[in-house]
Parts: structure tokens; sequence; C-alpha cells
């Protein structure tokens, strides 16, 4: 009978936190239920608040990157309202977990949209989420940035939608023609690239990049992007002889290089993907050495354009920033000069999508723009890892 | 060199097989001995790595005490597992415990998330890079010491379940619940060590596969629990020795499978492994009957 | 307290209704477009938990793999749509019986296993049909996955966004909510609660086992599979990442809490996964620690779920379990004489 009676209480107890969550949940709406960034300078000259929204993976799989979005913004938007706001406005962030979901992410997208004082969507981190989003702002006439969206198939979705990391049909034949075929001077090389649509576009450019310097591909090998054991693939392309060994991935790259290493085999490395972090280096540790790695800029304390941001992020984070934090902190400084330029003009959806579309922004990693249709146009540099610290073997625009 | 090729990916499928077959191991003496499946055993590898890495941080590249940390934390988390899980349970239907462990790998998971970080850490060189070479066949270092080390726990296991007297008091709660009660064995006591012999298995194993890739993440565990129970299949889930086995025939069908495709293919050879063998052999090739469904 | 509201509806049966429809039918008037995309995912998972309900509910067969009839459901939905040009409306069924198609093809070797063994052969498919998605890239866009499928147009109207679409997703829960009430209530139904409870005794009434566990899987997956033919066009992009077994895992927890082996279990499961996920969102991280303490929870204190089917095995039935208890009690006893 006690068990009974038990059991009731705690059905009724369950129901209860039920109607709770439902009362919780509709008094708040929208703009409840999440963390609102930045401390705003009082200012008696401020002209008042722009409202953005942040859409990313704060939990799951992903949260790594999605925690590292909400610390590069917030420190973009601390800095940009310290030294007076954009235009006068001060920045304000609000964010939202979207788990990486492509569902979740819409939802929130909607809600950011709904709200009227939300004026410019930051996120997310993931292609497929920012593709399920797409439609959305499309509709509601609201740009979404994207740190890290790398589909080609995402920024040509709508004129609302941009996307900050490289183009793969900018960067990847560079890296085949430029870096791989001139720079290293190598005439035959292995790819291994991740079963992304990321990796995958990314391959088919740098073949062809490869091909125009003469390159031979000698392997191109796929893999799943939760892949842990690379010991098979390294084999496949070991025993292709090829003098270099490129890999188009981001997060296994260290896991990779040292499984390359402990395989005994030392072939002349090359990567385009992960980003010249800290984070890479301490997790190859000596194996990085002799690297060879692209990037827009790299982001540790010795270097003195990206000391100051790695700082404020290891105060937050705890850990190094990579090159998708950084890309997170561009987008803010992008929309922070996109307000400066319409001036005396309202800032509305409309004017921050248009003045976006021709904002150029010259920070800690070289020039960022937009093509025509919204995707990031990044510089880059050649960078070698030489006494486990990056070093630029060639600056900006090598041809 | 097509044969230098295929020996180095026989050597790779045999490493991770080890590797795989110290986890089915684990799995085997839980379903067996506690009666009850798991879906949590890729947290406890996790619970393991994560201490080990600790210790190596704390005290310096020492194998021993890197066992020994990863084998006592994952025991413990073996007795919580047990008490929230199976205790209770032990004369329920079987689904009720299942969706327990469900529950507590999420538990784990997102709690590794938050205390541990969510980015990967380095696990780097706690064992030297040297390559050994016996005629055309070349093992690293590494991967001599998880054979090795797989060697040694099995075969100790080996030892205890058929020599010592806890150990037959094992097989036998694993054989016959009923009629090990009424021979005056502890079942409840004997079922939870069980348990925890399965979970500290995982937790060294977790070890040793941080050890081998060189990085941990709170994610790692999440498929190494299917491709346990994949293993396990070829024993019936309770065989010990059956799922060892299992083990190194999965990392080997994997390995080769991906040297003949490619190795966004590695799932499907496993998962397609896992079908046949619940299609054609469900109970394994275990050979007595009463073994536990 | 279950009494009490059932004995309030059984007297008042038509009066309720007429409010809950009208309720449900204005509903895009009276909450605001962000708010209805909670309630269309809510909507979706009712249909995807109701398909999981009848396998896992009322004929007690473990199911870990819904997501994969989801993934068919969806893809062959986008390929018809976008590859052969079918009309939306025409493409629904096909989709949804090739799901069933799957799902017979799923139950065949899960005929003779129970429990995990089972539950794992659901696994293997769901897994395997999203690997095929993933790498099938001539037929499903491989990892750049299916963009560009609009949403239909009704009578004229055009259905995007979720205000619109909102009446699509609730036809379709209405109709499974209809079909499934007939289907429970007939002798299939009946056929396969036997086979829940106990097979064994099933079996020697003369249920052929086999042929309803079939038409039990086909039954949930064809759901499923409906599910996700309606989801591609509300979402317009569809990859193979939406399919993963984590999705699979989280509509089974909104069963578990909401309730097996009734009809309102999944409608009751969904709306209190959603609405915690909404309302916990300021816990952040730990916001899923919760959930899955939620499930463990629900687990020792009501295995059914919220509004499960009490009184069946999905509750935890001792019946004959008791052997190793009796033998103990014996062992103490004769300890005593001795």
């Amino acid at each position: 009978m006690k068990k009974n009676f038990v059991k009731k209480v705690t059905a009724v107890l369950l129901a209860g936190t039920m109607v709770a969550s439902l009362v919780a949940c509709g008094s708040t709406s929208e703009s409840g239920n999440s963390a609102t960034e930045t401390t705003a300078v009082v200012d008696g000259t401020s002209k008042g608040t722009i409202k953005l929204g942040l859409v990313a993976p704060l939990t799951g799989v992903h949260a790594e990157y999605g925690q590292g979005f909400q610390a590069a913004t917030k420190i973009a938007a601390d800095e940009i309202n310290a030294a007076g706001g954009a235009n006068g406005y001060q920045l304000e962030i609000e964010v939202k977990d979207s788990a990486a979901d492509p569902k979740t992410s819409a939802d929130i997208v909607t809600q950011f949209c709904e709200d009227k004082d939300i004026k410019a969507i930051i996120g997310d981190f993931t292609s497929s989420a920012c593709m399920a989003d797409a439609p959305i702002v499309d509709q509601y006439q609201t740009v979404l940035l994207s740190p890290t969206a790398s589909n080609p198939d995402y920024a040509p979705m709508s004129e609302y939608c941009f996307s900050v990391m490289y183009n793969q049909s900018n960067m990847a034949p560079w890296v085949g023609k430029s870096v791989i075929g001139k720079y290293m001077g190598v005439k035959s090389v292995a790819v291994m690239y991740l079963n992304t649509d990321w990796g995958i576009s990314t391959n088919e450019y740098l073949l062809k990049g490869l091909e125009e310097a003469g390159v031979e591909v000698l392997a191109d090998e796929t893999y799943e992007e939760n892949e842990t054991d690379f010991s098979s693939v390294i084999a496949k392309l070991k025993a292709s002889n090829a003098e270099a060994v490129c890999i188009l991935d981001q997060g296994n790259v260290p896991t990779i290089i040292n499984q390359i290493k402990s395989s005994g085999w030392n072939p002349l490395l090359v990567t385009q993907g992960p980003g010249a972090s800290q984070q890479l280096l301490n997790l190859c540790g000596e194996n990085a050495e002799d690297l060879i790695i692209t990037d827009s800029s790299y982001i540790t304390e010795d270097n003195p354009a990206t000391k100051d941001f790695y700082q404020k992020f290891y105060a937050i984070n705890q850990c190094a920033p990579t090159d998708h934090s950084l890309c997170a902190y561009n987008t803010v400084q992008m929309l922070a000069k996109a307000i400066v330029s319409i001036g005396d003009g309202e800032v509305t959806r409309e004017s921050i999508k248009d003045a976006l579309k021709t904002t150029s922004y010259d920070g800690m990693a070289g020039t960022v723009q937009f093509d025509e249709n919204g995707g990031g146009v990044r510089q880059f540099l050649i960078l070698g890892v030489e006494d486990g610290k990056y070093v630029v073997k060639e600056d900006y625009g090598f041809e | 060199m097509l044969s230098q090729y295929i020996i180095s990916q026989v050597v790779n499928g045999l490493c991770q097989g080890f590797i795989y077959a110290l986890i089915a191991l684990g799995f085997a003496v839980i379903v067996g001995i506690v009666g009850l499946a798991t879906f949590t055993h890729g947290e406890i590898i996790m619970i393991g790595a994560y201490a080990s890495y600790y210790i190596f941080l704390a005290c310096g590249h020492n194998l021993i005490l890197g066992l020994l940390a990863s084998f006592s934390a994952s025991w413990i988390v073996g007795i919580i597992i047990y008490k929230l899980c199976y205790e209770r349970f032990l004369e329920a239907p079987e689904h009720i415990s299942l969706i327990c462990t469900i529950g507590f790998s999420m538990l784990l998971k997102n709690l590794a998330q938050i205390v541990f970080g969510a980015e990967k850490k380095p696990m780097l060189n706690v064992i030297e890079n040297q390559i050994y070479k016996f005629g055309p066949v070349e093992i690293s270092k590494v991967q001599f010491v998880i054979m090795g080390t797989v060697i040694v726990l099995s075969t100790t296991m080996m030892i205890i379940f058929n020599k010592t007297k806890w150990g037959i008091a094992l097989r036998s709660v694993s054989q016959n619940r009923e009629a090990a009660a009424l021979v005056g064995i502890n079942v409840k006591q004997t079922s939870m060590i069980g348990n925890c012999i399965g979970c500290a298995m995982a937790g060294v194993a977790g070890m040793l596969i941080g050890i081998y890739y060189q990085s941990i993440s709170p994610t790692m565990g999440a498929t190494l629990s299917m491709k346990a129970f994949s293993a396990a299949t070829l024993g019936g889930l309770t065989s010990v020795p059956l799922s060892s086995l299992g083990g190194v025939v999965l990392g080997l069908i994997e390995n080769l499978g991906i040297s003949i495709s490619t190795a966004s293919f590695r799932d499907v050879f496993s998962f397609g492994f896992l079908i046949i063998m619940l299609i054609f052999k469900p109970t394994g090739f275990v050979k007595r009957k009463g073994a536990r469904p | 307290m279950m009494d009490k509201l059932k004995g309030f509806y059984v007297k008042n049966k038509i009066p309720v209704w007429v409010v809950l429809m009208v309720l449900l039918v204005t509903m895009p008037l009276y909450v605001s477009a962000g708010n209805m995309r909670i309630v269309c995912r809510i909507m979706l998972y009712i249909i995807l938990a109701g398909g999981l309900n009848v396998i896992s509910g009322y004929c007690g067969q473990l199911c870990f793999g819904i997501a994969g009839f989801y993934c068919v459901g969806s893809y062959v939905q986008a390929i018809l749509m976008k590859t052969y040009n079918v009309s939306y409306w025409l493409a629904l069924l096909p989709s949804g019986i090739v799901a069933a198609l799957i799902g017979a093809v799923v139950a065949l070797p899960a005929l003779r296993m129970k429990g995990i063994f089972l539950g794992m052969i659901t696994i293997g498919f769901s897994e395997l049909m999203r690997l095929i998605a993933l790498n099938w890239t001539p037929v499903t866009g491989g990892a750049m996955g299916f963009k560009g499928i609009m949403a239909p147009t009704f009578f004229g109207i055009k259905m995007g966004g979720a205000s619109k679409y909102y009446y699509i997703f609730l036809f379709v829960v209405i109709a499974y909510m209809f079909c499934t009430n007939r289907v429970i209530k007939s002798r299939v139904g009946r056929a396969w609660m036997s086979i829940r409870e106990d097979e064994l005794a099933a079996r020697s009434l003369g249920v052929d086992a086999k042929k309803y566990k079939i038409l039990n899987f086909m039954y949930g997956s064809f759901w499923a599979g409906i599910a996700g033919a309606i989801f591609v066009a509300y979402s317009t992009y569809v990859d193979s990442t939406y399919f993963t077994l984590d999705e699979g895992f989280n509509v089974l927890g909104m069963l578990i809490i909401g309730g097996q082996g009734t009809l309102v279990g999944p409608i009751v499961g969904s709306f209190v996964a959603q609405v915690l996920t909404e309302s916990l969102r300021f816990i952040n991280v730990w916001r899923y620690v919760v959930y899955a303490a939620l499930i463990i929870l629900m687990m020792w204190v009501r295995p059914q779920g919220l509004i499960g089917a009490s009184g069946s095995i999905l509750a935890g039935s001792k019946a004959g379990k008791k052997k190793t208890k009796k033998a103990e009690k014996i062992v103490k006893s004769e300890g005593k004489e001795a």
C-alpha cells in the first residue's frame, strides 16, 4: 500500500513539474531562458543597444566549438563596446544552444527572427544547421552570418546567408597549386579527407589545383568524421609511396599526425582545415615538427597579433582558441563595421544586410570580405612548425 | 610491397582487435554474471581513459599507475551502475534495466563534458615511438604493449574464473542463478563483483585506447558500446573466450574491409558483421545449454 | 487522479472533443510563430513516438532504431519530389509504404529474438540506413544532403512556414490517432498485446506470433516513415546527420517519460520532453544531465511512463521471476534448522 502511495505522489510531482515548466516556458516567452552576453558600457553618448542573436552548439558533440563561439563573440563585443560601441551603439548578444541539431537550430532562428529587437543572427556551427536555417532567414529577411559554414551550397541559398569560413573554391585549388605544387615542390602526394560536405568539396577543388600544378595524386582516401583509428588509411597512403601527405580535416588532424608518426613513417606533411591553433601544437607535441599548414593566421600566445585574443579566450574557456573561434570573433567585428558604414541611416535588418555585402574587415588574420554569394573570402599564409612554434613561411598573397 | 601493405593492415587489425577483445570480454562478464545487458560500456571506457589521463598528468607516464587508476575508477563506477541500474531490477523484465543503463550513459557522457571539458585532451607519447621488425612484420612498441596487456589481463581472468573459489562462484552465478543461490552463494554480491570486474576491464581498455590514439574526449565511448556488443555476439554475449575472439575477428574484418574499400565504410563492416551474426547465429557459437539469453 | 480524469472524460466526451478541436485548429491564431515551431516539433515527435509506441509499447518489441525508418521515409519523399518531380501529396504514401517494407525486412530476422538482441538488430539496421544515406551519393546526395524541398500548396495556399505547415502535422497526428485507435481495439491489437505480455502463452492460444510481429513492425515503421516524409518539406533540407542513433534514443526517451502502451503516452511524452528542453535552457549544459536523471528516475518509480499501461509487463510485473528469492529462503531456513 505504501509503495502505491509513494508512486502516486511521485507521479503527481512529475506531472506538477511538467505543468510548472509549461508555465515558466510560457511566461518567459521568446527572449527569456537564455544568457545575455556583454556588460554594456554605461555611457552618456551611447545611442542605445543593438541586439544580435547567437545560435551555436553549447552542448553535444560540437560543444567545444559552440562554447568557443560564445567566448569569442563576447570578447569581440566587449572590445567594441569598451571603445564606444559600433557607431555609438552598444552591442548585446543573446545566446541559445542548438546542440548542432538542425531542427533545434531552425526553431531558435525562428525565435530570434520573431524578436524584433534582434537585428542579425550569428551562427550556426555546422553547415547542416545553417542550411536548415536558410529558408527561415530568407523569409524573415534577417542576416544569418555563420563563422564556419563551409558547404558551398549554403551561402547562395539566400542573399541573407553569409559565412566567414573560406569558400573551398578559392582556397583549396590554391593549396593544391601554390602550396603543394610550388612552395613544397613535391611531385606526388597522397590525400586523405573527411567524408563530410566540407571535406568532399575541399578535396574536389584540391585535386583540380594539383592537376594544374602537375602533381601526381597517388592516393585519395576518405573516412568518417568519428573515426579514431586511422592506421588502415595510413597504411594505404604509405603503400602509395607518395612524397607528401595532405590531410583535409578539422578536429581529427592532431590524431592523424600522431598516428602517422607512430607508424614509423615520415612523409612531408601538409594540412588544410584544422587552423593553426595552440591546440594542435598541444595535441601533437613534437610530432608536428616541419608540418606545413595554411591558415589566415596562427593563434598562439607568441603571435603578437593574436596574443590578446588568445589570453582573453583562455581566461573564459580554460582552453586555447581555434580558427573557428577566430571566425566567430570576426563575425561580430564585421557586423560592427557594417553598422558603422550605415552611418546616420537607420540600423535595420535590411540595412545591415546591404552594408555587410560590401564590408571588408582587416583584423588579426588578414582581410575578410564576402563574394557575390555571401561566402567569405580570406587571405592565407603558409605556416610551418619549428621548435614547437608556428613560423610564417610565406606571407599573404603568395601565388 | 603489396604483401607489406597487407601485413601492416593485419597487424593494425589485430591491435585494434585486441582492444575490442578487452572491451567485449568486460561486456561478456557483465552480461553473463549479472544476467542483464548494458548500454553504458562505452562511457566506462571513457572514465577509465580520463582516470589514467589525470594520473599521467600528476605522476608522469607510469603505466602501472595508469592501469591501477583506470581499474579502480571504473570499478567504482561499476558499483554505482550496479546499485542504480541492476540491483533493483534483477527480477524485473530486462528492458527496464536496459533503459536505465541508457539513461546512465547519457548522464555520464554529459557530466563528463561539464566536468572534464568538451575539448579533446592529449595523451602524448606515453609509450615512446619505436618500431620493431620481425622479418616482414613491423609492430610498434605501443601495439606491443597493448597486445601484451590484453593477453595478460585475459589470461588472469581465465585463471581467476577457472581456478579460484571466487571465480567459480562467479561462473556458477552466470550459469544458473537459482542453483547458485541454493548452494549458498551470495548471488547479489557476486553479481556486483562480476559487474565491477567487467567495468574494470573496460576502464583499462579506455587507458589503452587513450594511449594508442593519443587523445581522449568525453564522447569517445559512443560507438564502442556497439562494438563491444557486436564482438560479444560471437560468444552468445556470455562466453568470455569467444567474446574476446569475436573482438579480434571484428578488428580484422574492419581493417581488412577498409583496405579493400574505403575507411568511410568501417561502420558498414562492423554493423554488417553484427547483423549477419544475429541473423545466422544469435546465440553465438556457444555449445552449452542453459546459458543466459 | 487518473480515474477521476477518466471519469470526467467519459461523462463529457462530446464537449471535451469540441473544445479540443477548436483549440487545436485555431492555434496559429493565438500562438506566436516562434512557438508554433515548437508545436510543430511536438507534433513531429508525437508521430515518431507513436510509431515507436506501437512497436515497443503495444507489442513489447524493443526497438532502438526508429531513426532508420524515419530516415527512409524522409529520403524517399525527397528523392521522389526532387529527382522524379512527383508532387508532394502523391509522394507521401509511397514514402510510408517503403518505410513499412523496410520494417518488414527488419522484422524478419528479429522474429526469433527478444530483448537486447532485438534492440541490437534494430540499431544495426538503423545505422545501415543512415550509412546508405551518407554514402550513396548519386541517389541521396551523400554528405551534401537534399536541399530545396518545397512545401506543397493546398488549394492554392502555400503551406510553408510553421503556422501553415502545422495543419499538415495536425492532420497526420489525427490520422495516426484514429487509425491506431481502431487497430489497437481490433484483433490485431489484441494479438500484439498478448504477445507483449507472454508470447508463449499467446502462441499456445493460437496466435500466429510471426505474422503479427511483422505486421507490428510494418505498422510502426509506416508512421515513422510518414513522419519523415512530411518533415522534409517542413525543413526544406535534409541530410544523414538528422538520423543518428541519438535521435532514436531521443524518441525512446520521450516514450519512456510519457508512457508506453497507451494512445496518449506519446503525446504526453513528446509534450513533456519539448517543454522541459525549452524551459530548462537556463541551466544550459546541465539540461541533458537532468533529462538522463529523469529517465533513470522513471524506471525506478514508474517504468511504464507517466500515462503508460499500468498493469502490463511494461510496469515491471514480477510474475514468474521469484525463483531465486525462493531458493534463498530455502537456504536460510535450512541453515536455521541445522
